[in-house]
């Protein structure tokens, strides 16, 4: 039912103290929060920790939120900063493993051994580069976020953005260029 | 920059520090840009007919793949996640309660989230209505004083025990061409005698905002 409303209309009720209306908010854009959480952090544990708080970091300072930016926009930077501040509290060596346990029953055990070798080797390579560069290429190339944006929710500019993202790419090239 | 002759093959060459620029002056950053986005296989004029911007694209493009399927599968998500949140939030959020009967043998009490969300449900049934919300508007103030007075009436009442008077904000979006009036009242008229037979919250105000239309 509440697919019937856009955001604006929910974040307004929210606002006003219907908790119920920041539920829906969280139904849209909870997977946001959680993909990202793991794309940055590289375990299902972490992003979880971190997509609730970013979300209860929400609510709690939605009567803030301007209606200058969107929700997911303002969302990003929540779970994107949250997640920061995690790596920066400890490094994550862990491989990441963004498809969990759901595994593709069309393909013979051959090909999801080989499947999981590159999940593996792509998300390692990615949980790999430094922070920033991380982020800019997780909301660039996992995303699909405009430069703009990305300038936005990480408070850069979008000259800064490109920059971390050519540095970025050329690190993940190497990478997976030597893995072929 | 790359010296002039064979296009290079080598994206770990293409990528070494000096190579800014392939032989035909293209940038390389560029090109691995576009092979990121996907567009490895889609051709500027220049690169139609330039030998050295084709080899690097198709080298960056197969470098990119895996990370561009990857990225398009879909991220299975907790399926606790909103609740948990939601849970989380509830407890932010100073809970009311109202007590249904109050005497020697007990207290019984429903909490104003229960009773908004059981107006919210009957809101939802009336036709023409599209969205509804439900929230409880008892005032703090008034909140404090009940508490005060119940406790000095019942020491061992529990904490948190309001009145026997509910009131319920309802927000809802009517479908357009209906009439709102009508909609609003029948929304009115459905909430409280849910509330009445649920909970059997007698005394009940229930406000009806309808604050949008959607065609």
């Amino acid at each position: 039912m509440g697919s019937d409303v856009d955001d604006a209309y929910l974040v307004r009720r929210a606002q006003e103290g219907y908790v119920d209306a920041y539920s829906d908010l969280v139904d849209r854009h909870g997977p946001l929060a959680y993909r990202v959480a793991l794309r940055l952090l590289g375990n299902h544990q972490d992003a979880e920790d971190i997509a609730q708080e970013a979300l209860v970091t929400a609510w709690q300072q939605l009567p803030g939120f301007r209606a200058d930016s969107s929700f997911p926009t303002w969302l990003y930077q929540i779970v994107t900063r949250r997640a920061l501040n995690r790596i920066t509290r400890s490094r994550i060596t862990q491989s990441m493993d963004l498809l969990g346990d759901i595994s593709d029953a069309s393909a013979g055990p051959g090909q999801q051994a080989e499947r999981n070798l590159t999940v593996d080797a792509v998300t390692d390579a990615v949980i790999a580069l430094p922070p920033p560069q991380r982020v800019a290429i997780v909301l660039r190339h996992f995303e699909g976020l405009p430069l703009a944006e990305i300038a936005d929710i990480t408070g850069s500019t979008v000259p800064a953005v490109r920059s971390h993202l050519f540095r970025g790419r050329r690190t993940l090239s190497k990478t997976l260029a030597e893995w072929r | 920059m790359s010296g002039p002759g064979q296009p290079i093959h080598d994206v770990s060459l293409l990528l070494s520090g000096a190579n800014q620029h392939l032989a035909c002056g293209a940038d390389v950053d560029e090109l691995l840009e576009q092979a990121a986005d996907g567009y490895a296989s889609q051709f500027t004029s220049h690169q139609r007919d330039c030998p050295y911007c084709q080899a690097a694209l198709r080298e960056f493009g197969q470098v990119w793949e895996p990370v561009r399927r990857l990225a398009a599968e879909r991220v299975p998500v907790p399926a606790a996640l909103t609740t948990a949140v939601v849970s989380q939030i509830r407890k932010l959020v100073t809970d009311i309660w109202y007590t249904l009967q109050l005497s020697d043998g007990g207290v019984i009490r429903v909490a104003a989230r229960v009773v908004a969300r059981i107006a919210r449900e009957a809101a939802r049934d009336v036709a023409g209505v599209r969205v509804a919300f439900g929230r409880s508007t008892h005032s703090r103030a008034a909140g404090l004083v009940e508490r005060a007075t119940l406790r000095h009436r019942h020491p061992n009442a529990a904490v948190g025990v309001l009145g026997r008077t509910a009131v319920i904000d309802l927000a809802i979006a009517v479908q357009y061409g209906d009439q709102a009036d009508e909609v609003a009242r029948e929304v009115q008229r459905r909430a409280v005698a849910e509330l009445r037979s649920q909970v059997g919250l007698r005394d009940v105000t229930v406000n009806v905002n309808v604050d949008d239309v959607i065609t």
